[in-house]
């Protein structure tokens, strides 16, 4: 593997891994409140989390560039306020990534969050727990396997992602170019070894997330 | 702690409760069919939900009064509710699910108290188990102790024993009937099985489609239901339907498939239907008397309500026989192909040889004719 393919695995994990944390810390209690709470406008947000799964990547990336870009509805305020902006950073690939796999978390932890039996939630309330407590007492422990087999799902998004990326990150190599951005550029320049063992080192790693991901998912039914 | 006392009104979208009740201490049984609203107030006791309007009094702490703005938070209540299934939880152990309500109790105590309620359950031995290695029987009392072990103010319990196996629900019946009188504290049972609710209640509410149909302490229940529907409810044989021919303070004569009965009117409230009224009444299958043909009477019309017929179908159920008679009268029978269904022990059956013997006159006290009012 060329440097520049070491380079693109390390960010493609790097950026995975964070996509991961920053999905974990806002996709768990998401999926809690829209499983669990009644609230103005949980429509919108269901659906809003939902759009990456269903839009093509392109257009999700698109949206991001209004939104983020140097000229973009956060960005330009941004831009003139610091003079940088998150376009054609790492940065902006940890966003891709974060936001494609936030729904495959979000669906697969409400599914699990919401097959926890409601009485074992009333049953601690009556036993003095609050509404918080019961959460991370009851709800999110029993709903753990679930929650876990999304998270994976996630991580595997987040290695795999390309349209997104390409879009807000650009294809810039040692800067902004993960694996799945090299695979293509390698074979768009005819490196097709190069292209090779990318794609034989991607499809190992997405094996294993699987797997694991299968693991869980058959210890929690 | 004196008493409890409920009213409450919660409207949802296809169902509305409506109830009031009072119950002294002991155990008040809510009785009814499924989808009558009875999980719904307990629901309402536990400050699960939210009533829109009414008043919940235990003792002497108000839970709940829309008048004066008082809505005690379930973790306030200091309710016990053991849950339809029990909701046990089931990534905790045994000991560890008695102690969840004890967290904000010292160490030492909450160990005392685990210990306590482990042994007065009988539950020594179980404590590093989780729900899913135990039986229901087990499961049913570390439910119960659960709840016992918050020292609740009020004792909830869904259903108790619909998730057990009928021979082992009998038993824990009786034992649960045992432990609520030991512990003494108030407790609301609910149970669709009017056995059920006469063994564990002291006093019995009846509900039927979101509405409180009769409270009475359960004997009362049990020999004068206030309606035809409250008799329905509890699922009496033998609810018949005839014609007033003269009623009196203390007695009602009535025309039935052909005969002419003679009633006891309610000594409590007695009930005066003008002649030619329809009126139901029921007729308990344990108090019809089969008369032996061996011991020649003197005179049969010492026998009150004297009836004749034919043994058409019998069942056994184990300890007693059900047999079910056809009058000797034309027309239709009462009930499909039969007018009563009398219950006899197993002994009188097999010395009466009633297997092969077939056609019996029998009688009926007037006490035990009982009419309802409708």
């Amino acid at each position: 593997m060329s440097g520049e393919g070491l380079d693109a695995l390390a960010l493609s994990i790097r950026v995975a891994i964070l996509a991961t944390l920053i999905n974990a810390v806002v996709g768990i209690p998401l999926a809690w409140a829209l499983a669990r709470r009644r609230f103005r406008g949980r429509g919108a947000v269901d659906l809003l989390v939902t759009l990456p799964l269903v839009l093509p990547p392109t257009v999700t990336g698109y949206y991001l560039i209004v939104l983020l870009g140097r000229r973009g509805w956060l960005g330009a305020p941004l831009y003139a306020a610091t003079g940088w902006t998150v376009a054609f950073t790492w940065y902006a690939a940890v966003i891709a990534a974060t936001l494609m796999a936030l729904p495959l978390l979000v669906r697969t932890a409400r599914a699990a969050i919401e097959s926890v039996d409601r009485d074992l939630e009333k049953a601690a309330l009556t036993l003095g727990r609050s509404e918080w407590r019961v959460a991370l007492e009851v709800t999110l422990p029993l709903a753990r396997n679930g929650i876990l087999a999304g998270l994976v799902l996630a991580f595997a998004r987040a290695l795999g992602e390309f349209g997104a990326t390409l879009m807000l990150a650009g294809n810039i190599p040692g800067r902004t170019q993960t694996v799945p951005l090299a695979i293509y550029t390698a074979v768009q320049t005819g490196e097709s070894s190069e292209a090779l063992v990318l794609v034989v080192v991607l499809t190992l790693v997405s094996c294993v997330v699987l797997l694991a991901a299968g693991r869980l998912g058959a210890r929690a039914a | 702690m004196t008493g409890l006392e409920v009213t409450l009104t919660k409207r949802l979208a296809d169902f509305t409760l409506d109830v009031a009740w009072s119950a002294g201490d002991g155990v008040a049984g809510l009785f009814g069919p499924s989808g009558a609203g009875k999980t719904l107030t307990l629901q309402c006791l536990a400050g699960l939900i939210r009533p829109d309007a009414g008043r919940i009094v235990v003792g002497d702490r108000v839970f709940f009064d829309d008048a004066l703005g008082v809505d005690l938070p379930p973790q306030q209540r200091r309710v016990g509710y053991v849950f339809q299934g029990y909701a046990l939880f089931p990534h905790l152990t045994v000991a560890d699910n008695v102690a969840f309500g004890l967290r904000a109790r010292p160490r030492v105590e909450r160990a005392r108290r685990v210990a306590d309620v482990v042994q007065r359950l009988g539950l020594g031995g179980l404590e590093r188990r989780y729900p899913r290695e135990l039986s229901g029987g087990e499961r049913q009392r570390v439910a119960l102790g659960r709840a016992l072990a918050i020292e609740p103010a009020l004792l909830l319990l869904d259903e108790p024993l619909s998730a057990l196996d009928a021979p082992l629900r009998r038993a824990l019946r009786d034992e649960l009937r045992a432990l609520l009188s030991e512990v003494g504290t108030a407790a609301v049972v609910v149970t669709h099985d009017f056995t059920e609710a006469y063994r564990l209640a002291d006093r019995i509410v009846v509900y039927d489609g979101g509405r409180v149909v009769q409270s009475a302490p359960r004997a009362e229940l049990l020999w004068q239901p206030a309606s035809e529907s409250v008799a329905r409810i509890m699922g009496i044989p033998n609810l018949l339907h005839g014609t007033v021919i003269k009623a009196t303070p203390d007695r009602i004569q009535l025309r039935w498939r052909g005969q002419t009965l003679e009633a006891v009117n309610s000594p409590t409230r007695s009930y005066l239907p003008p002649p030619g009224a329809p009126l139901a009444f029921f007729v308990r299958p344990e108090y019809v008397r089969l008369i032996r043909k061996d011991r020649m009477v003197a005179d049969l019309g010492h026998h009150m309500n004297l009836m004749r017929g034919e043994v058409v179908a019998d069942e056994d159920f184990g300890t007693t026989w059900t047999l079910r008679i056809r009058l000797d009268e034309p027309g239709p029978p009462a009930q499909g192909a039969w007018d009563l269904e009398v219950e006899v022990p197993h002994l009188v059956y097999e010395i009466l040889e009633i297997e092969r013997d077939r056609r019996w006159e029998f009688s009926i006290h007037r006490g035990s004719i009982h009419v309802l009012p409708s």
